[in-house]
């Protein structure tokens, strides 16, 4: 079985963002990159398959300027066979022109299945692997919570409000995965490290399609106002009471 | 080691009897397969990886006369390190006979008399009864403490008993077997006896002449069997040492001359790794993984347990048992052996026994998982306590660190609260998930200058204040950094931090095993230091301290390291902090020794000196186990990020310890310690306050002498 994972590299989200000069950017002094993490999960769902299915290989695919090889590099460590970045001098914000950098890349590689992570941590749009199923006419499964392959078909579970949701579809499709369907994503090993730095890495230009949506400008969310000691003991109740139903109105 | 089978004839021709004879051919064969046992024994070292021990001969030959022939380790413990002391004191002196009544043996003729002068000789001949009355003494305690009220270190499963009464039987029977040789002799030579005997000889003497009513012929047969009685022991003794665990008297001072625990080199530093070599892989999964001189402490060990009874896990009731991780290393390496090196003097015996039933079952095992358990591994805070407590200098936890490679370096595996600890250090520069931009935060207001600034400024600060990780993030120890910050202003310290340059060194990623993203961090480490040509470094944290000062170097970063209570002692003597003479009432204060700074680093008394000249009025009491004896505070070697779930907590055990001296405050010297405490005393409900040194003295600072540094928005 050929499996791809397309992942992509984002900011650790525990960072402090500062929006860049242009107003329309963060600032990428002093931050910190990792895969996101459902790309992570999606990339150990392939290794997981791959195990099970003797002769499987696992390719991962990123677009983006030379810094996503490191990217790359980790899901080599991880297992991964081979990999290839889509050099761009950065990643656009519409989905559609990645999708279809994606999908030239895909379409003839003979993949029996396409993973991604269910959206990218940073922009959370969660779009990009369904554009790039439709635009290779593939059959798309998104938030995955379980995945299995039979022969030529597979089968996955995706959680619904209250419930779960039982699919089938033929190969090759495309797969979002969510959380859950894998415990954690593998640490990689040194011995990894090591075989990682022998695997190929292609690097080839990436097809962008044209850029549809731009940002045109970031903000930060609000400072949240300190919090108010209103006094102590049972007397500050009252107040306490008033507070909450005339100023926070939660009550 | 007899005197009493002196012969009657003082002819020093050799006229050998039939006895003499047999009792060559029983010499030559018990000789013979003796040294076939050490050559077989010693070839199962070549399994283990080649090391270079040879360097520094004088320091290593200084560890043999201390910690070899004084004992010095093994008199730690009172009763039974007396006792063994005696044994091993004997069997010295007690050899010089040995010798003798074994060439006897084969020249009747010799005998020590023809060669000393007589006042001389009458004393080695008094030497050897009084050290065999003292070496029967001690081996009836220890048979009585064995038999009847064994230590808890004594019992267990990983030991040899049985082993050990027999071997004690043996030495009570060799000293026995002396005397009665004497006595018959005494009796049965009456032409010697007025030369021979006498006060140098009083056992002999004495029990010589309550044996006076047998007859001559009698008492020479009794003498003869009673001769080769002793003979023949000593002789079976060796054979039987390279067998067992006693093995332990035939290495052990060969075992102390080649550690490294006591020196030469830095103590207490992981061993330098190669990440570059072309190996399968990394740290030690199995015997062959590990060096020879690994392998050469399982035959030095003779399993006394004291290692394991001053193992903090140990005593909490984990799985770890450091003697046991040197026990197995021992008997799987007696497994493998023959399947990897083969037997002596049989060419290609070890591909034979690869191809032999039963091979692949010994192939297939490993000491990690299949001996040693990952839980074991984990268990270890690495405070060193077993290699301090090691009378014949075994490193314990040099094989724990190998194998704890072994399991994250090739396979991944480690508990699962660690990986968020490697991501942090992968992605923030700290163990924890804080955002590094907030590093330096504690600082706000203080007026404390960062090396960039100072560089800016065309300053070159005299030391760099290293925070560390706590000290920066953790809420508690923000108020020790503050301290401190305050102690170095006040005595007008040329001083500097890096602020948000500062990242971790790795080390918890070393202890916990991660070589690899130790190394990128360290590195990272030293390149911002090379880069503002850092000197001198002081930083409170012992981890820190040992991590920069002691390891660093092997990844080419020099620096002299000072822990704070050494600088903050060194500032008081100079009288360069201005303190209040004010002192208050008599404070009653235990100070809690850090792993990394008293064990790794010798660092006792600075901490406690700093102390008593901060507060000349302070009660300073010690707790049970104290200075190198000091018991873990529970989060070395990684333990701060795992968490405790087996037995009892190791900081509820110390807490404990320290407010049962009825100290009011716990004075640390380590942030993490600082955190154990103060949940220890939390839980507890103890009303004691944990206090570092510096708050200490900070708190007696002048304020009449002190910089006004804390006027926010400098």
């Amino acid at each position: 079985m050929k499996i791809a994972v397309c992942i992509k590299r984002v900011p650790d989200m525990g960072a402090r963002f500062k929006i860049g000069a242009d107003g329309a950017s963060i600032d990428e002094t002093g931050l910190k990159f990792d895969m996101s993490d459902f790309d992570e999960w999606a990339v150990e769902a392939a290794l997981q398959l791959a195990e099970k299915h003797a002769g499987s290989t696992v390719t991962v695919i990123s677009l983006g300027p030379d810094s996503v090889q490191e990217t790359l590099r980790k899901a080599l460590a991880m297992g991964a066979d081979a990999a290839v970045q889509l050099k761009a001098e950065s990643v656009p914000a519409g989905g559609f022109a990645v999708a279809q950098a994606l999908a030239a890349e895909l379409k003839d590689g003979g993949y029996d299945l396409i993973l991604f992570g269910r959206l990218a941590v940073d922009s959370a749009a969660g779009i990009t692997g369904p554009m790039v199923a439709e635009l290779l006419g593939l059959p798309c499964a998104t938030a995955l919570c379980k995945l299995d392959v039979q022969g030529t078909s597979a089968t996955g579970e995706r959680q619904i409000e209250g419930g779960v949701e039982q699919l089938a579809f033929p190969l090759p499709a495309v797969c979002t995965i969510d959380q859950g369907l894998v415990v954690q994503a593998r640490y990689p090993s040194l011995k990894g490290i090591m075989a990682a730095k022998k695997k190929p890495l292609a690097s080839k230009p990436a097809a962008l399609g044209g850029v549809g949506v731009t940002i045109t400008k970031m903000e930060l969310p609000a400072e949240r106002a300190a919090g108010r000691i209103v006094g102590e003991g049972a007397d500050a109740v009252p107040e306490l009471v008033r507070l909450l139903q005339t100023e926070a109105k939660v009550l | 080691m007899d005197d009493g089978d002196r012969p009657v004839v003082v002819s020093t021709g050799i006229a050998m009897t039939g006895q003499n004879v047999a009792f060559l051919l029983v010499l030559v064969v018990a000789v013979s397969f003796f040294s076939y046992s050490i050559q077989r024994a010693l070839r199962t070292l070549r399994v283990g990886l080649p090391e270079q021990r040879l360097d520094a001969p004088g320091r290593r030959t200084w560890n043999l006369l201390t910690i070899g022939f004084a004992q010095s380790k093994i008199l730690r413990e009172r009763g039974a390190g007396v006792s063994h002391a005696a044994v091993f004191w004997g069997f010295l002196v007690l050899t010089a006979g040995t010798a003798e009544i074994l060439l006897q043996g084969v020249w009747p003729g010799f005998g020590y008399e023809h060669l000393l002068p007589r006042p001389l000789w009458q004393l080695f001949m008094l030497s050897q009864e009084v050290f065999a009355v003292i070496v029967l003494a001690a081996v009836s305690w220890l048979l009585w403490r064995r038999l009847v009220a064994p230590p808890k270190r004594l019992q267990g499963e990983e030991i040899h008993s049985t082993e050990a009464v027999i071997i004690l039987g043996v030495i009570a029977a060799l000293m026995v077997t002396l005397f009665t040789t004497g006595a018959f002799e005494y009796v049965a030579r009456e032409g010697v006896r007025a030369t021979h005997f006498g006060w140098f000889r009083p056992i002999a003497t004495a029990l010589g002449g309550a044996f006076g009513a047998l007859s001559l012929g009698t008492a020479e047969t009794l003498r003869d069997v009673s001769w080769w009685a002793h003979a023949l022991l000593v002789l079976g003794f060796l054979n039987f040492l390279p067998y067992g665990k006693h093995f332990h008297v035939v290495n052990s001072l060969i075992n102390v001359w080649f550690s490294n625990t006591s020196g030469p080199g830095t103590v207490g530093a992981m061993k330098p790794m190669d990440l570059e070599a072309e190996v399968e892989s990394f740290g030690a999964s199995d015997v062959e993984q590990l060096t020879w001189k690994n392998l050469l402490d399982g035959y030095a060990c003779t399993e006394c347990g004291r290692c394991t009874a001053a193992c903090p896990a140990n005593i909490t009731g984990k799985v770890l048992s450091p003697r046991k991780i040197v026990t197995d290393t021992r008997d799987r390496l007696r497994e493998k052996a023959p399947y990897v090196v083969g037997e002596l003097d049989v060419e290609g015996s070890a591909e034979a026994m690869r191809l032999a039933p039963g091979a692949q079952a010994v192939l297939d095992n490993r000491l990690l998982d299949n001996w040693i358990t990952e839980a074991e591994l984990w268990a270890c805070t690495s405070c060193r306590a077993c290699v301090q407590e090691c009378p014949v200098s075994i490193d314990q936890l040099e094989i724990i660190n190998e194998l704890r490679r072994a399991l994250v370096l090739n396979e991944s595996r480690f508990p699962e609260e660690v990986l968020p600890t490697f991501e942090s250090l992968e992605r923030n520069g700290s163990p924890w998930a804080f955002s590094p931009a907030d590093r330096a935060q504690w600082a706000e207001g203080l007026d404390i200058p960062t090396m960039a600034e100072k560089l800016e400024r065309g300053e070159r600060p005299e030391i760099l204040f290293w925070v560390g990780c706590m000290g920066s993030f953790d809420d508690r120890a923000k108020k020790i950094t503050v301290a401190f910050a305050r102690i170095l202003q006040a005595a007008n310290v040329d001083f500097a931090i890096l602020g948000q340059e500062e990242t971790c060194h790795g080390d918890p990623a070393r202890r916990l095993g991660n070589e690899y993203l130790y190394q990128v961090l360290a590195k990272g480490t030293i390149e911002t230091l090379d880069r503002y040509e850092v000197k001198t470094i002081v930083t409170f944290c012992p981890h820190c301290f040992h991590q920069m000062g002691n390891e660093f170097p092997q990844l080419g970063g020099n620096y002299e390291v000072i822990h704070h209570s050494t600088y903050i002692e060194r500032l008081l003597e100079a009288n360069l902090v201005p303190l209040q003479t004010e002192h208050g009432k008599r404070l009653t204060m235990a100070y809690h020794d850090s792993c990394y700074l008293g064990r790794y680093n010798d660092v006792y008394d600075a901490p406690r000196e700093t102390l008593r000249r901060a507060l000349p009025v302070v009660n300073l009491v010690e707790p049970a186990r104290t200075k190198s004896r000091g018991l873990c505070c529970g989060a070395g070697g990684g333990r701060m990020f795992i968490d405790e779930k087996e037995g009892k907590r190791i900081n509820i055990e110390r807490t404990e310890e320290l407010v049962a001296t009825g100290a009011e405050t716990i004075a640390v010297a380590c942030p993490f310690c600082m955190t154990m405490m103060v949940d220890g005393v939390a839980k507890l409900e103890a009303d004691v306050n944990v206090l570092d040194i510096s708050e200490v003295v900070a708190a007696q600072l002048d304020p009449a002498h002190e910089r006004a540094p804390l006027v926010a928005g400098d």
